[in-house]
């Protein structure tokens, strides 16, 4: 029982069953890579991997139901990650705070190591690139867009050396995006609840999404220029 | 399986789009015994462990901080409204989201707790529930390309071909990992041991609800 409408190609139907086995070989070898490290950080880093392939099984499927699988299963995974990296590194804290005298040993490789970024496309053309990443950031609108349009703040931010950001205008940022994201909250809400108003909840959901994504990229970007900038 | 066999008379359906809730007295009665519980837990306040200390005579007094009571508090309502949102719910995507919120909240509720054998079992449940998001979502997804439909009320009616079992086992792995039952216990179990006992309660409170939940969703779609 097949329900595919006659304007898929037998090509993308032959290729969902050799994507599922990829996915699952693929989940299959990162398991069997974790059982055989042991070192904590390789493991952690090999259970994204994990994710990956759970990535590739789901995307498949590749109807816009199983997309809206995928952007959660990936916030899930970068949120996991991030919490236990949190967790390993207050460990780490909290075993160089009962034992002080104990130099880092090996597991010193958690803390982040700055580094300097020497590009030659930072000192020539970020304002033209940063410009038309933008444009065409609105002009795609929804997650993409902001994607893009926050790539190209980004860029601009990573290239220009001015330093010491006030407070107020990454408060003002973050609120931004918070509003931003009320919008688009709104705009799902009534989707729901009025589907004859779809096109303005469209339009609310994607440009709320616009603006969040693209000031939430951005702040990544002030964030790693205030970090990569100290000495 | 009608769910109507499992879960009692049909007490009527909540359509919102394509996204049809339903509710019978069993879930309900899970929905409304979860949310009872968060109120409880929004309202009291966390115990204090008094431990023997060795060697010596007096005991000590196991405190939890103001701001991590505070951060705790936060995250178990939010893991308690999730699992009464996973009780209620009639479509296999939310499920799926709200399983996976859960494993998430309960790695977050003892983050910031001081003990270092505690952060190394929550370390190890994380590492557990990331890797059985590939099975839990991997599952979901087999289920929707096999049958079209995520929603349970259509998905009772069908009969399971072997794609859909395959997806069904699938998740079936990805919640027992997710939740932290059977074989992984021993890492869960490890993190109850921390002061601040109430908030601690609602990580096991919503696996056994889960799992309820999920018996019920696999013998829908499988029977």
């Amino acid at each position: 029982m097949l329900f595919l409408p006659n304007f898929v190609p037998d090509v993308f139907v032959s290729m969902y069953l050799p994507a599922i086995y990829a996915g699952l070989i693929v989940g299959f070898i990162g398991s069997m890579a974790i059982a055989l490290r042991r070192e904590e950080i390789h493991i952690l880093i090999l259970t994204d991997l994990i994710g990956l392939a759970m990535i590739l099984v789901v995307s498949a499927v590749g109807t816009d139901l199983a997309e809206a699988l995928i952007l959660p299963g990936l916030v899930v995974e970068l949120a996991e990650t991030l919490a236990i990296s949190e967790i390993l590194i207050s460990r780490e804290m909290h075993k160089i705070e009962q034992n002080p005298r104990k130099n880092l040993s090996k597991s010193s490789s958690l803390f982040p190591v700055s580094f300097a970024l020497d590009m030659e496309i930072m000192t020539t053309a970020p304002n033209f690139i940063a410009l038309v990443l933008i444009a065409y950031g609105i002009f795609l609108t929804g997650f993409t867009g902001g994607a893009v349009a926050g790539g190209g703040i980004v860029l601009y931010m990573l290239s220009k050396k001015a330093r010491g950001m006030p407070v107020l205008i990454i408060d003002g940022i973050a609120g931004v995006s918070g509003i931003a994201w009320c919008l688009w909250i709104i705009g799902f809400v009534l989707f729901f609840l009025t589907p004859s108003l779809w096109l303005l909840s469209l339009f609310l959901a994607a440009c709320g999404l616009l603006l969040k994504v693209a000031s939430k990229v951005g702040l990544i970007g002030l964030l790693m220029r205030e970090d990569i900038d100290k000495e | 399986m009608d769910f109507v066999t499992l879960g009692g008379n049909l007490l009527g359906t909540i359509s919102l789009g394509d996204i049809v809730l339903y509710v019978t007295p069993f879930s309900l009665f899970l929905f409304v015994v979860l949310l009872i519980f968060t109120l409880l837990i929004a309202i009291s306040k966390t115990e204090t462990q008094v431990e023997a200390t060795f060697n010596k005579l007096g005991n000590t007094n196991v405190k939890v901080g103001l701001k991590e009571f505070k951060q705790r508090r936060f995250l178990s309502v939010i893991c308690g409204i999730a699992s009464a949102g996973a009780m209620i719910t009639g479509d296999l995507f939310n499920f799926t989201l709200f399983m996976a919120l859960i494993g998430i909240l309960n790695i977050g509720i003892v983050s910031a707790v001081k003990q270092t054998s505690v952060l190394n079992s929550a370390y190890q449940y994380g590492l557990i529930a990331m890797m059985c998001s590939l099975p839990l979502f991997g599952g979901a997804s087999i289920i929707l390309a096999s049958t079209g439909t995520l929603c349970l009320a259509i998905l009772s009616q069908m009969h399971a071909n072997p794609m859909v079992i395959f997806g069904a086992v699938l998740m079936l792995l990805g919640v027992i990992g997710e939740s932290g039952v059977a074989p992984f216990f021993a890492s869960k179990a490890e993190m109850f041991r921390t002061p601040g006992s109430p908030f601690i309660v609602i990580i096991h409170l919503s696996s056994l609800f889960i799992i309820v939940r999920a018996v019920e969703i696999f013998l829908l779609i499988l029977w």
